[in-house]
């Protein structure tokens, strides 16, 4: 690839990262949701109308893509959280869909219809983007091991158990999806600015799907599995491009589920780390501890009962 | 009368057409050791989660020190001072010792988003405190574990007490435990039978499932046996172990392990040893 493509990648991988981001921040908290994707969308589309007429220093941008994408984050959850998980997957889905109906059908003033938008360019730039995703990932970083981070951790396990903690699942998944809403409306607007011109098809299930992906195979268990995700995944498809021809989409699928059956929590798997970790510390031989059983024996352990 | 710490009055489930728990009335003053008994399928464990709210009870009442929490979500009633752990071990997958008992600490930690991105001086005081305090609870039900390692990777009875110690860091006054001592040994059941007696002398009101019933006798000042849902006998655990009714429902009639002698004396056919 010429240097003029890498960097067009290579913003795109940045891009997707933050999005992928979004994602990974309403599924810390056990929702698995695409509305970033639409939030982005909203942010893009107000950015360039209102950029368009009124005129909007690039921090301002920023700054209305996350509030925009906080407050429809909010708006989402309030609306849906009440979802079992598989229905608001699917509702958030629909979100997108329907972002892509709007966007063709309000007055073309507004999103330009089918022919799309014009959007400035001032924040195309890889200081804005690197900016932008060291500031995000300070922030997921921070909350990891945070009140909300232990607690959001606690309710993807097994929200039965973290309400007994008097752990308030909807009210973690809210801010989870308030905390989403953000950076995906700050993904939006970037996105537009690097593109300068939005369709009704740059924020739509491609996208979703490719973030989405990202985060699973990347890992959604930690904050930096999202960015590693979104690099690989945007990247990948592009070297493989030259060698591989019309076959660089096997490779990638064949790779998904290689990775899929034998890291199935990611690349940057956390728990992982930990378990090898374990080990050293087990006495040698790698017997259970003297206190009881191997934990991982299923069979009930022998003990003294009444009841036959 | 001085106020119950658990007052459970005509508590009643089905499930379908399984009277799972039958008009059940169990009253625990505070400061108690309170074993529930009973053969497998009794409806113990149905009844504890209906008290930390994990089910809805069809009728009856509980209130937790006056407080009716029957209809309440088990978050609100953890908040209200209960806190249990369960018969299959429920860890978070993925989080060290430390971070699931700190996990456990969630309404006394009063740090906010703002605050944890900042890193301010509030958040740090109030992480090495958390920290500090889930060492210490770890300490009193005895895990000698790492604190980095991962709780699921621990033995079985360390797991048990991470579980113990988890439920203790939500500040509980009242706290349920589903056979706390299953798959531990003599010599560890007997330690966990201490922390109950220390747990008590710092005010807390234990109500345990229990199958060990020389930790039973030993520890529990009252009991109360179910058998098919509904309440057997309730009293001292000596006394309600000698009851003929509680005797029947753990091993069967006297009547039916005759017949079931002549039965076996007969397959074994004539000539068998």
């Amino acid at each position: 690839m010429s240097t003029t493509a890498w960097m067009i990648t290579l913003q795109f991988a940045g891009v997707n990262a933050l999005f992928a981001l979004a994602i990974y921040a309403s599924l810390w908290t056990g929702v698995l949701s695409l509305a970033p994707v639409f939030f982005g969308a909203v942010s893009a589309f107000t950015f360039g109308y209102v950029a368009g007429t009124l005129g909007l220093s690039p921090f301002l941008g920023l700054l209305l893509g996350a509030v925009l994408g906080a407050g429809l984050g909010a708006l989402t959850a309030g609306l849906l959280i009440r979802l079992d998980s598989h229905y608001l997957a699917m509702a958030t889905i629909a979100m997108v869909l329907i972002g892509r109906v709007l966007i063709l059908n309000l007055p073309a003033e507004y999103t330009g219809g089918a022919t799309g938008t014009l959007v400035p360019g001032d924040l195309g730039t890889w200081a804005w983007l690197i900016g932008t995703l060291v500031v995000a990932a300070y922030v997921m970083a921070r909350l990891a091991g945070s009140r909300f981070g232990l607690a959001a951790d606690a309710v993807r396990e097994d929200p039965a158990v973290a309400e007994t903690l008097a752990i308030s699942p909807r009210r973690i998944q809210f801010i989870g999806m308030i905390i989403s809403g953000a950076l995906g409306g700050v993904a939006g607007i970037l996105q537009s600015s690097f593109l300068q011109y939005i369709g009704p098809d740059t924020f739509y299930t491609h996208l979703g799907f490719v973030t989405l992906a990202a985060v699973v195979l990347g890992g959604a268990f930690h904050w930096l599995g999202p960015i590693v995700g979104a690099i690989v995944f945007t990247i990948l498809p592009e070297l493989l491009r030259e060698p591989m021809g019309e076959y660089d989409r096997v490779v990638t699928g064949v790779l998904l589920v290689l990775i899929i059956i034998y890291m199935p929590r990611g690349l940057v798997d956390v728990r992982r780390l930990r378990l090898v970790r374990s080990r050293w510390w087990r006495p040698k031989g790698g017997g259970p501890e003297p206190g009881g059983p191997d934990p991982r024996d299923p069979q009930p352990v022998v003990r003294a009962e009444v009841v036959s | 009368m001085t106020e119950l710490a658990v007052d459970i009055v005509g508590l009643t489930k089905a499930f379908g057409g399984l009277k799972a728990v039958d008009d059940v009335t169990i009253q625990v003053p505070p400061r108690r050791i309170h074993g529930i008994l009973g053969p497998n399928g009794a409806g113990k464990t149905t009844v504890l989660n209906m008290v930390s709210g994990f089910i809805q009870a069809d009728t009856g009442r509980i209130d937790v020190f006056g407080d009716d929490v029957t209809r309440l979500k088990p978050f609100q009633i953890a908040r209200r001072g209960v806190a249990r752990t369960y018969q299959n071990i429920r860890l978070f997958p993925g989080l060290t010792v430390l971070e699931t008992v700190v996990a456990g600490a969630y309404m006394q930690r009063s740090s906010t988003i703002a605050g944890a991105i900042l890193m301010s001086p509030t958040e740090r005081r109030e992480r090495r405190e958390m920290r500090e305090r889930a060492a210490d609870l770890l300490d009193k039900v005895g895990c000698r574990a790492p604190h980095s390692a991962l709780a699921e990777t621990l033995s079985y009875g360390d797991q048990r007490r991470v579980e113990i110690a988890r439920a203790l860091a939500t500040s509980p006054k009242v706290l349920l435990l589903d056979e706390p001592t299953a798959g531990m040994n003599d010599v560890e059941s007997e330690e966990v039978g201490r922390l109950l007696v220390e747990l008590r002398e710092l005010g807390l009101t234990l109500i345990l499932i229990e199958h060990n019933m020389r930790l039973v006798e030993e520890f529990c000042e009252t009991v109360s046996v179910m058998n098919s849902g509904a309440l057997l006998a309730e009293g001292a655990p000596t006394w309600c172990l000698e009851q003929d009714e509680v005797k029947e429902a753990y091993f069967g009639k006297r009547s039916d392990a005759a017949r079931i002698a002549t039965l076996r004396r007969a397959r074994r056919g004539p000539g068998g040893s």
